[in-house]
């Protein structure tokens, strides 16, 4: 049973790690909290769930659609709110991503009703994969294959491509950068994007085994939160890493002290680690 | 210039504070008015409040309620012979010379904050002379204290937790079976199947969320299992999860360790649904599935699930299959169904007597002074020929002492009635089936 | 230019507070007075740690629910008065806030600021399962005779809002003290920069510390209010990252940094919440929140500084280089 315990709770770091990703993205290029994170990715279960739904297209065919049309929701979003207030005091970028979120998630009880709904079949839905005492469904097998895949192509993205490099400047140095002749504006809108994208392809995956409704974003970006900061904000490997260590402490907690107590673990360990990397584990 | 600044700041807080209340004085002022010409003319409608979740995460089931209560003012105020009801037949209240009755709704965003300032609200700016709801019995909790305060009667429709009624408030009644008496008939049905079908069902686990829904249901859970010791019953396990939860791999893996027969579950309908699909996947097969009062109610739970939800029970005010047996039932949701799309369940239907309640006590009291319809709402009896209990009664703390609840059992995706046996629609199956065998 | 003014401008918005419910005596007026007194008050508590130290605090509810359970527990066990109880509780949230903060105070920018989230989660977590404190079912508070021993009035709501004024203004003077002396410039220097402030000799640890205590007693001290005035709790209602976020949003909208910030934010966000719930939130749709989420987008979009950079403007345009000069 401890097998099972502990290769679910990898498999559930993977999931998380996936919708992470995304977020440290802007967060260590731009410094700025995306709390619309989980809406992206509510909006991105609704893609495959309506695509679903009326067009009968299975979750993984619909999920290009999905990471495509999250990359212009939010490359929209930075052109028409995050580039005003990119450069305010304070907390003003948190203010206006916390406004969107509300906005996103009441619009969607708007227009599709706060019932639970479930994608009921696709390529991989029901099917398992038995390894001794461990069952291991499919599309929670998907999903963590996604997140690596995500992870490296995202990874050598920032590295090796000239767009990524462009990123990787002006997260370091932005003053610096403008004046190396680096676009940032468009920098920016591109990084933005690409967090969607990363939010859509998570959420294509997810949607083959977790409920969609308004609300269903909002849970998975409390703990992408702490897994970001747990990695090191702008940290793609760090976001995989941390991911899995929350996953694997949220399941083993749990099963040692009570299911009851499964994010108060994932807390505390976010508070212990903390102390002794203040950056995170990663973090530069 | 400092006083430049402070004028506009002044002159902001006005605007942002006194501007909105004159709208509201103005409305109360218009109350009274209305209130002295309906004196004139014999109180031409009853107005009562309805605080229901119209918005936030138990949306969907708000607004359901809200269609189900807007079907009783539709009875009540319409004439529909062909319902045996009291307040059918004729248009209005008949004792208040056919005043119509209004029902006011208000959102409470399952936040009990808010549905404290919404009764407040409701009694005074609206007038209403009674309240019904709140759904949530988190909500129920600060909004029929509000109620006992303003004396003015309350009438909980479907929230199930039994602490409501243990506060001894004197203006509160309530429909539904509490989560205790819900627990003996959990008890009482697994007896009958041991017995009829010699089910063998000994080990008993539970599966609660943690809030206060939850965790009082398992709290009814250890009283009762004590009584039922003699008939073999243990605790094998007991689950919390938390509320608002993103997966349930480890809380199944328990499940599965404990080798329970019979799993109680205090879920809603994500979570529920959630616990489903884990089930199958880790090929978790107890005997019986019971659920408390939540997801396992609500028809979505079928739509999402298909095969799957098959064999899980629960007790339910009512249910589909049993439309035919109660032709006045059938009639009652032809309304509702032209509202809302889909048939009445059992949460709902609750929701409808309480509403349909409060009306007839004020019919029966011949007047709206809260003292008299209290006095009609504790010692009357109330014919419910919507219910199989066929009346509603309530005794001194308030709660309805006739269980209204039907075991059912969800067989080919119908919520097929299985015990009592007088109402029996199916046969109970006492077993599930291998998952890969559905 | 201080000579010349006749009245602060607090005296004046105190005032017209003060005054406001007895001009309206409608019910549902008087209890959005007291919620908006409660937020505005933990708006200025908040703006203390945040606005004015800089340390970004995503979890105040625990303090706020901290002295909501506190007083609640000795009220509904011991039959210990409110009053007594909010004493207490401003101590343990004061010791909480010196305990758990200290080792955050290490933490940069966003890192503290999810800290003091996590932070907030563990304590819910720990009333959800503690079941002296009734757990997750919650506290009814037994409804008591009327009296400010018992803190619970119920004919009237003059009593509680006249508290929440009093615990309010507290708040507010105690937020201009601060900004008004050596506390308030060193706070400010922290701000700026942790190490430059260093550099000139300030205890960065100590003054953030100082804050943070301040800031979590006055939360503390509305809870209790809170509690007594809804007369239940449940660890969902107090502890929630909601209340959190609440704070964070109306004092940003506002004017973060600024002690008309927390008022000028509470006075806009909270008739707006329950005017929209009450004129839209019926139909069930979530049309409130809606526009409600719009609006903040809009705010955040063209007033970064919040509503207070409309004032700045207009003083600015009329001041013109004066104005200038003197802010640098």
């Amino acid at each position: 049973m401890l097998l099972q315990v502990i290769a679910s709770g990898v498999l559930m770091g993977f999931v998380y790690a996936l919708v992470a990703i995304g977020l440290t993205l802007i967060w260590g290029v731009m410094d700025i909290i995306n709390f619309a994170h989980g809406e992206f990715l509510m909006i991105s279960m609704y893609t495959v769930f309506w695509m679903y739904t009326l067009l009968k297209f299975d979750p993984f065919v619909s999920l290009p659609v999905a990471a495509l049309l999250i990359f212009v929701i939010s490359y929209l979003t930075y052109k028409i709110i995050i580039k005003r207030v990119i450069d305010a005091p304070g907390l003003t970028a948190l203010l206006a991503t916390f406004g969107l979120s509300l906005f996103i998630r009441n619009l969607a009880q708007f227009l599709w009703s706060p019932d639970y709904r479930f994608v009921t079949t696709s390529l991989v839905a029901d099917k398992k994969i038995t390894m001794g005492p461990v069952i291991i469904g499919l599309p929670q097998m998907a999903a963590a294959m996604g997140s690596i895949i995500m992870t490296v192509l995202v990874f050598y993205f920032i590295q090796k491509t000239k767009t990524g490099r462009a990123i990787q400047a002006t997260a370091l140095d932005r003053d610096t950068a403008k004046l190396m002749g680096i676009d940032t504006e468009k920098v920016y809108a591109i990084t933005f994007g690409i967090s969607g994208a990363c939010v859509g392809v998570a959420g294509a995956l997810m949607a083959t085994f977790f409920p969609v409704y308004p609300e269903s974003g909002a849970l998975y970006s409390l703990l992408a939160f702490v897994i970001v900061a747990l990695g090191g904000f702008g940290n793609i490997k760090g976001a995989l890493y941390g991911g899995i260590i929350i996953g694997l402490a949220e399941a083993l907690g749990g099963f040692a002290f009570g299911t009851q107590f499964k994010y108060a673990v994932v807390f505390l360990i976010y508070l212990l680690v903390i102390q002794v990397r203040p950056k995170g584990l990663f973090g530069w | 210039m400092k006083k430049f600044f402070s004028l506009i700041l002044v002159l902001f807080l006005v605007a942002g504070l006194i501007l909105a209340g004159c709208g509201q004085q103005k409305q109360a002022q218009e109350q009274p008015a209305q209130q002295n010409q309906d004196t004139k003319q014999e109180t031409q409608t009853v107005k009562i409040g309805a605080i229901l979740p119209l918005s936030g995460s138990a949306a969907a089931t708000g607004v359901k309620l809200k269609y189900a209560i807007e079907t009783a003012q539709e009875i009540i105020n319409g004439e529909h012979p062909e319902i045996n009801m009291e307040l059918a037949k004729s248009a209005g209240l008949p004792n208040l010379n056919g005043a119509k009755v209004e029902f006011i709704f208000a959102d409470h965003q399952a936040n009990p904050e808010v549905a404290k300032s919404e009764a407040e609200r409701l009694i005074q700016n609206e007038k209403v002379v009674g309240l019904i709801g709140c759904y949530h019995s988190s909500a129920t909790k600060p909004a029929s204290q509000v109620a006992e305060r303003f004396q003015i009667p309350f009438v909980a429709g479907s929230s199930s937790s039994a602490a409501l009624t243990e506060r001894g408030l004197k203006w509160f009644t309530r429909i539904a079976p509490h989560d205790g008496m819900e627990t003996v008939l959990f008890f009482d049905y697994l007896k009958f199947l041991n017995e009829k079908y010699s089910a063998g069902i000994k080990k008993v686990a539970v599966v609660y969320i943690d809030n206060e829904y939850g965790v009082h249901a398992f709290e009814m859970v250890k009283k009762t299992i004590e009584n039922y010791k003699a008939d073999g019953f243990e605790l094998v396990a007991d689950i919390k999860y938390p509320a608002n939860v993103s997966n349930v791999d480890t809380e199944v893996q328990k499940v599965k360790a404990a080798k329970p027969d019979a799993i109680f579950h205090a879920s809603y309908i994500g979570d529920m649904t959630q616990f489903v699909k884990k089930y199958k996947e880790l090929n978790v097969v107890p005997k019986v599935v019971l659920s408390y009062c939540g997801g396992y109610q609500d028809p979505q739970f079928v739509v999402n699930l298909g095969k799957d939800a098959d064999y899980f029970s629960g007790p339910n005010a009512t249910t589909s299959a049993l439309f035919s047996k109660m032709p006045d039932l059938e009639k009652i949701n032809e309304i509702y169904k032209a509202k809302s799309g889909v048939d009445i369940d059992g949460p709902t239907l609750e929701d409808f007597a309480s509403a349909m309640v409060i009306a007839e006590a004020i019919n029966k009291a011949g007047t709206t002074e809260p003292a008299k319809v209290l006095e009609a709402l504790k010692t009357q009896e109330f014919a419910a020929p919507y219910f199989v209990s066929g009346k509603i009664k309530f005794g001194d703390d308030g709660q309805n002492i006739h269980s209204a609840s039907v075991m059912t059992q969800i067989q080919n995706g119908i919520y097929e009635a299985v015990w009592p046996t007088d109402y029996q629609t199916k046969e109970p199956i006492p077993a599930f089936p291998d998952w890969s065998k559905r | 230019m201080m000579k010349k003014m006749k009245f602060h401008p607090l005296l004046v918005i105190f005032f017209v507070i003060l005054i406001l419910p007895f001009i309206n005596d409608n019910i549902n007026f008087h209890h959005i007075m007291i919620m908006f007194l409660i937020y505005a008050g933990l708006g200025e508590a908040w703006n203390i740690i945040t606005g004015f130290a800089g340390q970004t605090s995503f979890g105040h509810a625990a303090f706020f629910g901290i002295g909501a359970y506190t007083s609640t527990v000795l009220f509904y066990r011991m039959h210990i008065s409110p009053w007594a109880g909010m004493i207490l509780g401003i101590l343990l949230a004061t010791l909480v806030a010196a305990v758990v903060s200290y080792p955050c105070f290490k933490l940069k920018g966003h890192y503290f600021a999810i800290a003091t989230l996590a932070i907030a989660e563990i304590i819910k977590q720990i009333f959800i399962s503690w079941e002296y404190v009734e757990g997750a079912t919650g506290i009814s508070i037994p409804v008591m005779d009327e009296g400010i021993l018992n803190m619970q009035f119920h004919t009237s709501k003059i009593p509680y809002f006249l508290i929440a004024f009093a615990i309010f203004s507290i708040a507010v003077l105690t937020a201009h003290y601060i900004e008004q002396n050596k506390m308030g410039f060193y706070l400010k220097a922290i701000r700026e920069g942790g190490d430059a402030a260093e550099a000139i000799g300030i205890d960065t640890v100590k003054y953030k510390l100082f804050a943070m205590m301040i800031s979590a007693a006055l939360s503390a001290a509305f809870g209790t209010l809170y509690a007594q005035y809804i007369l239940y709790i449940d660890p969902f209602m107090v502890f929630t990252m909601d209340v959190s976020m609440k704070i964070v949003l109306l004092t940003v909208l506002g004017g973060l940094g600024s002690i008309y910030g927390p008022i000028i934010g509470a006075a806009i966000l909270i008739p707006l919440s329950e005017y929209t719930r009450i004129f839209l939130g019926g139909t069930g749709k979530g049309v409130d929140l809606i526009i409600f989420g719009a609006l903040i987008v809009a705010v955040a979009c063209f007033e970064p500084e919040g509503i207070l950079g409309i004032f700045k403007k207009g003083q600015r345009k009329k001041r013109g280089v004066d104005y200038a000069r003197a802010t640098t």
